[in-house]
């Protein structure tokens, strides 16, 4: 039934969808409310590496999908209170300490992945994760743990949407304009960015967990600051203020690599074992300041809600 | 002066008389400098007699001296610009390339090719400065924007210098260096270059930065963009010779740690993170502040990496230190290592 389905492209779908699923989450953070997370790959590496540990480890007296389900909640748990944590960290400091807090929340789970072998494997990765179900051959379960991923992301995406048209988000859009403002109006500025981070981090942890369960296998290598960039680089030149900005962004910049010339460019085979994931990233990283400084509202523009606060102004 | 420190003998601090030994106003009276040489004094005591002291300054000085010199660099730039440039890192890993092209391509020993790779780094700050953060200025991106642009460039000349220089890791092909012995522990002779480097370094660009009519442009500059424009300071030159000293330090440290280990794309960016944070510890004070902070890092780095048994647990207890500063001294840490 899914022969016309490559396996590798199945996993360039869902890469994509997990980097869509981080920029929606990014843009609540830095679009919104303009609270600096460099440190994604440590939430959603956080959450990879707690439902992995746990699948693996522990020796559950049930067997899936219960197995996953307890896994995937205790991960997103767990990155949720490591958001709570960060953000309670970095809640009073300017642009240039949240850097180096998320930063350095990122560098610290990295390095917990890599020296805590017993636990992790280490370096050299840990294996042992299965999908919740078994409805036959690897591409069928593949294919459709793609689909609820799909669902997953498209539910990120309706809060994010929700978010816009709450009190929360425009709470949130007043801690981003001008916080001292917010504060003196009497609002919980720092109750918001706190609330925020938990969550946002805690769906970052179940798209590790999402992960971990597609790819069956941990390593270090995947929770570099790459993947922050990534759903950076999307964010920013879709528009990192527009709901869809993620979604439009990404599928130009990881869509474009690896599911449009990792399978229908003509290219040499072996430019695919180098050449091309280092291409990628340097046209990532030349996209973020060519964008930033020619086009820094993105290819979908300025946010919705200013625009619609215009034509209001306008029209009294 | 160290912030908060007081001259006076005694006080009233929370309505209890507060009596001062003779002692310890004299040592508050000292400059840092004669603080931070006294320590080191103490130590060269204490290391006589100790091995594991011995090993921990002798190693973690001379083997983190990179780190010093990269976090004099990053430091002048972010005090006198206010710009956290996480691009700074590249110019470190292009430092290590350009000194190996430089013994590779010319056959010039490590020592002959180390100025001019730095020089190199420093054409390369200054070229990044002109068509990227210039005109990023020009446009009126700052804050968040400016910081992720620097992200950007990072990415993209981490990954553009893979097509230059090749995918795998380098080393240099120098002969093995000479080793000399240092309180009974052998460290080898580009190792003490390193070392010698950040001590004239520090002290050229301490003094450039105080005495100098430049310095006292950059100073002004820093301090007020408008004002000094006004006084006749011209921005381009000034800005322009803080990026060379910046990407000069940071090109030096690149062939520094680049010797001393290898040379690959992700060079500098694993030490950024542990440079920014002895900039913003180390900025509270000054520029001199920054080195001794390194300092300090480098040999408490080598004394847990000797305890522990693992750099990477030492690095975690040093971040993890330095998050809870950050956390206590919030955005006074932020604030006190600009101009």
């Amino acid at each position: 039934m899914l022969d016309w389905l490559d396996a590798f492209l199945i996993s360039g779908f869902f890469g994509v969808l997990q980097i869509i699923g981080l920029g929606l989450l990014v843009h609540l953070q830095m679009g919104l409310s303009r609270v600096a997370n460099f440190g994604v790959a440590g939430f959603w590496g956080l959450g990879l590496y707690v439902f992995g540990v746990l699948y693996i480890k522990v020796d559950w007296p049930f067997g899936d999908p219960f197995q996953f389900l307890i896994c995937a909640f205790l991960a997103t748990v767990a990155s949720g209170l490591a958001g709570l944590l960060v953000a309670w960290l970095i809640a009073d400091l300017d642009v240039d300490g949240a850097l180096v807090g998320t930063l350095g929340f990122a560098t610290v789970v990295l390095i917990l992945a890599t020296t805590q072998t017993e636990l992790t494997g280490g370096a050299t990765g840990l294996g042992g994760m299965r999908f919740p179900y078994d409805l036959g051959p690897a591409k069928t379960n593949e294919f459709v743990w793609v689909l609820i991923t799909t669902v997953l992301v498209g539910a990120i995406l309706l809060y994010v949407r929700w978010v816009h048209r709450s009190p929360y988000g425009r709470l949130l859009i007043a801690v981003g304009t001008n916080e001292p403002l917010a504060r003196s109006l009497g609002k919980s500025t720092t109750r918001a960015k706190l609330t925020l981070f938990a969550t946002t981090s805690a769906l970052m942890g179940l798209l590790g967990a999402m992960q971990g369960v597609m790819f069956r296998f941990l390593n270090p290598a995947t929770i570099t600051i790459n993947i922050t960039l990534a759903a950076l680089a999307g964010l920013i030149l879709g528009g990192i203020t527009r709901v869809w900005g993620a979604v439009v962004g990404v599928l130009f910049t990881v869509g474009l690599f690896d599911i449009v010339i990792q399978f229908y460019a003509p290219l040499p085979q072996e430019w695919f074992t180098q050449a091309i994931p280092v291409a990628r990233e340097a046209v990532f990283g030349a996209a973020l300041v060519l964008v930033l400084l020619f086009r820094p509202k993105g290819l979908l523009g300025e946010m919705k809600r200013p625009q619609l606060m215009r034509r209001i102004h306008d029209f009294n | 002066m160290v912030q908060g420190l007081s001259n006076e003998p005694s006080g009233r601090v929370g309505g209890v008389d507060v009596e001062t030994s003779d002692l310890a106003v004299s040592l508050r009276s000292l400059p840092n400098w004669a603080i931070a040489l006294g320590a080191v004094v103490a130590l060269v005591v204490f290391a006589q007699f100790s091995e594991f002291v011995a090993e921990s300054l002798v190693i973690g000085a001379t083997e983190n001296a990179p780190l010093v010199l990269a976090a004099l660099g990053f430091a002048l730039l972010y005090r006198l610009t206010g710009l956290l440039n996480v691009a700074f890192a590249e110019t470190i890993t292009l430092g290590g390339y350009f000194a190996i092209w430089l013994t590779s391509s010319f056959s010039w020993g490590f020592a002959t090719a180390v100025l001019p790779a730095g020089i190199m780094a420093g054409a390369l700050s200054v070229v990044t400065y002109l068509l990227i953060f210039r005109v990023a200025r020009n446009r009126n991106v700052d804050g968040l924007e400016l910081i992720v642009i620097s992200f950007g460039l990072a990415l993209f000349l981490r990954h553009a210098l893979q097509f230059v220089f090749g995918y795998n890791t380098r080393f240099f092909e120098t002969p093995p260096p000479n080793t000399i012995n240092v309180f009974g522990v052998g460290v080898p002779s580009f190792r003490l270059l390193a070392v010698a480097s950040v001590a004239v370094l520090s002290i050229l660009i301490y003094q450039f930065i105080r005495r100098t009519s430049y310095g006292l442009q950059i100073r002004a500059l820093a301090s007020n963009d408008g004002l000094a424009q006004a006084s006749g300071v011209r921005p381009l030159t000034v800005t322009l010779l803080i990026w060379f000293v910046a990407g000069l330090a940071g090109g030096l440290a690149g062939a520094f740690y680049g010797v001393g280990s290898a040379v690959t794309p992700l060079l500098g960016s694993r030490q950024l993170l542990l440079i920014l944070l002895v900039v913003l510890v180390g900025g509270i004070w000054d520029l001199l502040g920054v080195v001794y902070v390194g300092i300090a890092t480098g040999i408490a780095l080598t004394a847990m990496t000797l305890l522990f048994g693992s750099d990477l647990y030492a690095q975690l207890i040093l971040i993890l230190f330095f998050l809870a500063m950050l956390k206590v001294r919030g955005n006074k840490l932020t604030d006190g290592s600009k101009v």
